[in-house]
């Protein structure tokens, strides 16, 4: 007869508590998820504030690195409403899927005449093509204050925050400045990362 | 993939029974866990962890000339003037105008961080020891920011950063560069 042999067993590593602390951790990753945004990469600079940017009712004007100015709003709304108002003021008018298209975008940097060749095209298309930039040149077209009037005038409770990438120029930022200004806007926010205080900092 | 495993039992007694055996259900959690991590990944890659904060800038009213009338001229003194050139270099005149002719000798150079607020603070100390207080009982210390054409917008939000650090209450971001500041900083600011 046979020998009997020892059943050959695979050793098994009870996986049970890898699951738990895994879903554990996907459980929190999902809670606390806000997305990043598609929009133009931009490393902001860090500062001890310690104010945090206000969740809604909020504009954006985004500079980055290589000084091209974007624009965006945080409710789709109001978006819409913007497009609509901006239409009105230049006198173009935008079709319904055109204001459709032109919610869903987090942020922009197209001039005018730029925008709606923009719009017009796919989905799959519109993620791919090199954003040129709002104008703001002061000297030159300058479209920005176009746009914040017609935000604030979608949405009169819309604060203003600037987001700029540590190695844009001030001339930049300047321009911004002054696109501001122009309609008596003093007041804004810098975006900025969070760092720690040095040492024997009190705040008060 | 639920494995169905046999517990060695009733095997090698001698009482000649046949006993059910005994049946434990395993299921095999790889896949699960393989899932779980690659959610994970998911989730962490596309997240933003720190929300960011922000700091408010506050800017005078262009538009409005009447005050602009009222403001009498700084002291030369009592200001620490702040030059954000490039590569990251502040250079600052201390209590001195640009017009001054000492000006050149006294212009000095610092770096951001550690070194800028060292300047901030014994420059504070010295023209808040030297001047009175104001009627309203503020220092006289006032510094002036002077952004030029080759700084970054970094190098803004970290002199603005030293200023509420050093709880420097007074403080003017000055776009224009006067003449003789142009001159003194000849080609440190200019783009290359």
């Amino acid at each position: 007869m046979g020998k009997v042999r020892p059943k050959k067993h695979a050793p098994h590593t009870d996986m049970t508590a890898m699951t738990d602390v895994a879903f554990l951790l996907l459980t929190f990753f999902i809670m606390t998820a806000t997305f990043k945004s598609n929009e133009a990469e931009i490393t902001t600079p860090s500062s001890i504030s310690q104010i945090k940017v206000p969740d809604d009712h909020i504009m954006v004007i985004s500079i980055d690195k290589a000084g091209k100015v974007f624009f965006g709003v945080d409710a789709k709304p109001v978006r819409a409403a913007m497009l609509e108002n901006i239409g009105q003021s230049k006198g173009i008018t935008f079709t319904e899927t055109e204001k459709a298209k032109f919610a869903l975008q987090t942020s922009f940097g197209f001039p005018l005449n730029q925008l709606k060749p923009w719009l017009n095209m796919s989905k799959e298309q519109m993620p791919n093509v090199k954003q040129p930039g709002i104008p703001v040149d002061s000297t030159g077209a300058s479209e920005l204050a176009d746009w914040v009037y017609a935000a604030r005038k979608a949405d009169n409770q819309l604060r203003i925050a600037l987001k700029g990438d540590n190695l844009s120029k001030f001339p930049v930022f300047k321009d911004v400045l002054s696109n501001l200004q122009s309609q008596n806007i003093n007041k804004f926010n810098l975006i900025t990362g969070s760092e720690q205080a040095p040492a024997g900092y009190t705040n008060d | 993939m639920a494995a169905i495993e046999e517990s060695g039992g009733g095997h090698g007694k001698g009482d000649g029974k046949v006993r059910a055996k005994k049946m434990s259900t395993r299921v095999d959690m790889t896949p699960m866990v393989d899932l779980g991590f690659l959610l994970i990944t998911f989730f962490m890659l596309a997240t933003t962890m720190s929300k960011p904060t922000s700091m408010t800038l506050a800017v005078p009213d262009k538009t409005d000339e009447k005050d602009q009338e009222k403001t009498e001229p700084l002291k030369a003194s009592k200001v620490l003037t702040l030059f954000m050139g490039a590569n990251d270099d502040v250079y600052y005149l201390d209590g001195i105008a640009a017009d001054d002719d000492k000006a050149v000798a006294s212009m000095k150079t610092t770096r951001y961080g550690f070194d800028l607020r060292s300047v901030i603070f014994a420059s504070a100390k010295r023209i808040n020891a030297a001047n009175p207080k104001d009627e309203k009982g503020n220092d006289p210390f006032v510094v002036v920011i002077k952004p030029t054409p080759v700084s970054t917008y970094k190098n803004m939000v970290d002199v603005l950063d030293e200023m509420a650090i050093t709880k420097s209450k007074r403080y003017a971001l000055v776009e224009t560069l006067t003449d003789s500041e142009k001159k003194l900083l000849g080609d440190k600011i200019v783009a290359k």
